[in-house]
């Protein structure tokens, strides 16, 4: 017998066992298994804390749906959308997604997401925090948390450089300014006032106090004039040295809240969302607060408003939407899975749910509670979602801010420029 | 990887013919189980790179969002990248800046220490592996950590300086100095063609220096007239593989800059550019063109680079 032969019919046997095993990997998604069970996909982002979280609130929702089994897809938010897209891309989309608001319209604009208007309760969510997953009266998304943008401070690093605490009720730009260069020389140096921050949402609440507002419809609202009177804070703060230079500036801002200069006990003040302040205390080790942020004299709004942290939403193309909707109630509105995951992702947008667990929740959180109803009723309506393509508007924002802190560029120019090329960005 | 070319003494090539006539059934055989056990390494080429590659030139003529069909649009993206687009200029000049810079740098670098090794140290083999290390690391996430925080505003760079009494500033976050930094770490990384180029000493004969001495002429003499002739082969070879590889470098700027390309896109690779186009801001059609601007970029350069070979590398045996 010829060796030649029984080579190719080892040949032919390998190539059928592949041809199965691929035909295997291609239907096996998704699909119903025997005993009438339904797998769903269920996609985040998040530390290994919220993983674990998450399969322990997945357990009890399967233990109360016999028929559902969950899968987590899990990953770091670095890399998450990368995969999330290139799993849409590949009509292999999960069944329930985790977004975030930025991503909301690019995907919502995109049908890849499912109304959910009718299949999930979203009764005991605040009606105006609910309204930012809503796209022309459909509820492509419900929140799961909410937030704030703010001001973090470290009372201990204040007084140690022998100020004192603001009136954050009437503090203003300029009273601002002038703390944080206190701050810096009260203290010789040690401690750096604050740092700069070119988060889209600091330019939001600015922009509100003088009565603009950041998008409107698929264009950017702002005037220029605001954007250089922003900058001009900025400015001031290099200047009097009340923030750091322009090139530590941007090495800080590339770092995460726990490497900051208030997470490092190096600066007394800065600006993040409301729910990082458990994560900047516990880098610091101290004492943390949460302040209103500061107001242009004569204005009359702080600007401040609460938005989203998480949204749930279920893929379009899911075969499963019924199951898929009964998952995101059971996130969202059920105390028991509330209990589970608490505030990780955010604050519970569910008011029940935050009644329930409100004792139990870590104390940095219920500070950042405490002080989510004492400016409650000052802020302004969350406002809707960024258009499609405003995905880029951050580093538009930090790169024209770059230009300009370094000087490569004159204010009234970045201006001008980052205007065109954000609306570029919004339409294209 | 580069690393495996080694230098082979050029006999050991051609190997002694075995079996001569006898054998041109069995041969017909071997061949046809070669091929057999190349099958599924042809299938993976088939199915990985090269599918990919024609749809990428599809996907290059579309508007292609990864969430919606693709839509054909002709030459727009590529036209876009040179009309429209202001940031894919500037990257493609930082690109290049640092390419120019960083290979002649390094390969310098690279010979110069071979040079020094190749004198007959003791525990040579210690000092090869000590100098090859950077190369292993210097692409990696962690190398790249590390040098954000050296070349931080309270690194150790400042950390030095200011034992000279000079005021550092943060080199990493300094659109002036920034890809200067990357370029330092990208000549750091000179283990690779360093021992391509100690494997090329090492094939010089001995003799043409004891002939060269016994005329009178001294090292530097020796190094101009000998060394680097008989050299130019394995310079020409790192020369272009560096080349392609810095055209492609990724990792260093998406690590230094925190995935920006900042401060003030000062560190904008051309990949860092395309890998956000395609992915953050679902452009995947216009990724895709730009990938095979690259790709032409690349070609060109090598095209170039093995034309102008003819002029200045010397193979001992061609006449």
């Amino acid at each position: 017998m010829s060796s030649g032969k029984r080579k190719w019919s080892a040949a032919l046997l390998a190539a059928a066992l592949l041809a199965v095993t691929a035909a295997c990997g291609g239907g096996g998604d998704g699909g119903e298994s025997a005993g009438g069970t339904v797998t769903l996909r269920f996609s985040y982002w998040g530390s290994d804390a919220r993983q674990k979280m998450t399969e322990e609130a997945i357990a009890k929702f399967e233990a109360k749906n016999p028929t559902i089994k969950v899968e987590g897809e899990f990953s770091d938010f670095d890399s998450y959308y990368e995969s999330l897209s290139t799993k849409v891309a590949a009509s292999d989309a999960p069944d329930v997604i985790q977004l975030e608001i930025r991503a909301l319209r690019e995907y919502a604009d995109r049908g890849t997401l499912a109304d959910l208007s009718s299949s999930v309760n979203a009764a005991d969510i605040d009606a105006k925090l609910l309204a930012t997953g809503a796209i022309d009266g459909k509820q492509y998304a419900i929140p799961n948390g909410a937030n704030a943008f703010s001001l973090m401070v470290n009372p201990a690093l204040v007084e140690s450089s022998g100020q004192k605490l603001p009136d954050d009720t009437t503090w203003t730009w300029d009273d601002y300014v002038d703390l944080a260069s206190k701050i810096t020389a009260g203290s010789d140096g040690k401690v750096t006032g604050t740092q700069l921050s070119w988060n889209p949402a600091y330019l939001e609440i600015y922009a509100a106090q003088k009565g603009e507002s950041f998008y409107q419809g698929n264009q950017l609202a702002m005037s220029p004039q605001t954007i250089k009177e922003w900058w001009a804070i900025m400015q001031k703060l290099i200047e009097t040295k009340g923030s750091p230079d322009a090139a530590k500036s941007a090495e800080v801002g590339a770092t995460s809240v726990d490497q900051s200069l208030l997470g490092t006990n190096t600066g007394a003040m800065g600006m993040w969302w409301s729910n990082q302040l458990g994560a900047a205390a516990s880098a610091s080790g101290q004492n943390l607060e949460l302040l209103r942020m500061p107001k242009l004299e004569g204005a009359t709004t702080g600007g401040m408003f609460m938005q989203p942290a998480m949204f749930l939403a279920a893929s379009s193309k899911s075969e499963h939407a019924a199951e898929a909707a009964k998952f995101i109630d059971f996130m969202i509105n059920d105390p028991e899975a509330g209990e589970i995951i608490l505030s990780d992702r955010g604050l519970p947008a569910n008011a029940k749910v935050l009644a329930a667990v409100r004792d139990k929740l870590p104390e940095a959180d219920q500070k950042t509670l405490a002080f989510l109803d004492e400016v409650r009723s000052e802020l302004k309506d969350p406002p809707a979602a960024p258009p499609k393509g405003a995905s880029a508007m951050e580093d538009i924002l930090t790169r024209y801010s770059e230009e300009v802190m370094f000087g490569r560029m004159t204010p009234d120019d970045a201006a001008q420029k980052l205007i065109a090329e954000a609306n570029a960005s919004i339409a294209g | 990887m580069a690393d495996s070319v080694a230098v082979k003494p050029r006999d050991a090539v051609t190997e002694p013919a075995r079996g001569g006539h006898r054998s041109t059934k069995r041969s017909r055989r071997e061949a046809r189980a070669a091929y057999l056990f190349l099958a599924p390494w042809f299938a993976g080429l088939l199915v990985i790179t090269i599918g990919p590659i024609v749809a990428s030139l599809y996907l290059s003529f579309t508007d292609y969002s990864l969430l919606e069909e693709a839509q054909w649009i002709g030459w727009d993206n590529y036209v876009r990248m040179f009309t429209e687009d202001p940031r894919f200029l500037n990257s493609l000049w930082v690109t290049t800046v640092y390419v120019v810079v960083s290979v002649p740098m390094q390969l310098a670098f690279a010979l110069a220490l071979a040079l020094v090794l190749d004198r007959g140290l003791r525990g040579l083999s210690f000092y090869r592996s000590i100098f090859y290390l950077p190369s292993l690391l210097g692409g990696s996430v962690a190398i790249a950590i590390l040098w954000r925080k050296v070349f931080g505003a309270d690194g150790l760079v400042n950390a030095v300086l200011a034992v000279f009494g000079i005021q550092g500033t943060g080199w990493v976050a300094h659109p002036d100095y920034a890809l200067g930094t990357l370029i330092l770490l990208h000549v750091w990384t000179f283990g690779a063609p360093m021992i391509i180029f100690l494997a090329g000493l090492r094939q010089i004969p001995s003799s043409y220096y004891e002939a060269a001495a016994v005329d009178g002429a001294g090292p530097l003499r020796q190094f101009r007239s000998i060394t680097l002739p008989l050299l130019t082969p394995i310079i020409f070879f790192n020369l272009v593989l560096e080349l392609i590889k810095s055209f492609q470098s990724f990792t260093q700027s998406f690590i230094v800059s925190n995935g920006s390309g900042g401060p003030a896109d000062s560190t904008l690779f051309y990949t860092l550019y395309l890998y956000l186009q395609g992915f953050r801001d679902y452009d995947m059609g216009y990724a895709a063109a730009m990938a095979w601007v690259l790709m032409l970029i690349i070609a060109g350069l090598t095209g170039v680079n093995f034309l102008a070979s003819k002029y200045w590398v010397f193979y001992g045996d061609t006449k």
